[in-house]
């Protein structure tokens, strides 16, 4: 897929700078998504590529403004509601729980 | 489907999702051999990145038989092939004053590639 995520060669990205001491995660929430994969993949609901494949298939702005594990969240979020294993309706009414609005 | 429990997770975590496979495949190519990366544009999954595609590059190393990400990703099979690192020249790459010098090592699977007369 000639998908935004193919960004070798292409310029204006800035330079490649990594703190010298970048965390393992950079937020609480990261370490969750770290979590959070290990049984949906150990379980069977996708294979390595599935979940490349979910993160290349992001909006293409979302692609880029979003960081590393908000690429896994995405991805884990697409392919149980593809595979079945939850549906829209319940993720929605989960956020909305969440956000205090029922 | 199968279920993890928790004496499993410290396996998963180590060991990751790694593609190498089960099966066995003829490899095409050998270490030192010159090979082309094809020239394909698929709508689907693939880990051949756009600026190598017909370029000519050096097998450095042959990884061993793993999972084509292309069909995997795409419940269309596990088609257990070759994985070769390849080195690609900077000037073969990038074209102008690119340095012959700086090489760029890329992991690609046996389908990506052909072969190159020495």
């Amino acid at each position: 897929m000639n998908g935004v995520h193919d960004l070798g060669g292409t310029h204006g990205h800035g330079p490649i700078a990594p703190p010298a001491e970048e965390p393992i995660f950079a937020h609480d929430w990261e370490r969750r998504m770290f979590a959070l994969f290990v049984p949906a993949f150990g379980g069977g609901h996708f294979n390595v590529d599935e979940f490349r494949h979910a993160i290349e298939r992001m909006d293409p702005v979302h692609y880029l403004h979003g960081t590393y594990y908000e690429h896994w969240h995405h991805a884990i979020e697409t392919l149980l509601i593809e595979k079945g294993a939850i549906t829209r309706e319940e993720l929605d009414a989960k956020i909305r729980q969440l956000k205090g609005e029922q | 489907m199968p279920v993890v429990t928790k004496d499993m997770i410290p396996l998963i975590v180590k060991t990751g999702a790694s593609g190498r496979a089960h099966g066995d495949a003829a490899p095409s190519f050998q270490v030192g051999d010159k090979v082309r990366a094809k020239n394909f544009n698929p709508p689907t999954h693939t880990r051949l990145p756009r600026y190598v595609r017909g370029k000519v590059g050096t097998i450095v190393m042959d990884h061993g038989v793993f999972v084509t990400p292309d069909t995997a990703a795409h419940g269309l099979g596990e088609h257990p092939q070759h994985v070769y690192n390849v080195a690609f020249g900077g000037d073969e790459l990038w074209g102008g004053n690119a340095s012959p010098k700086d090489k760029v090592y890329i992991d690609l699977w046996d389908d990506y590639l052909e072969a190159v007369a020495p």
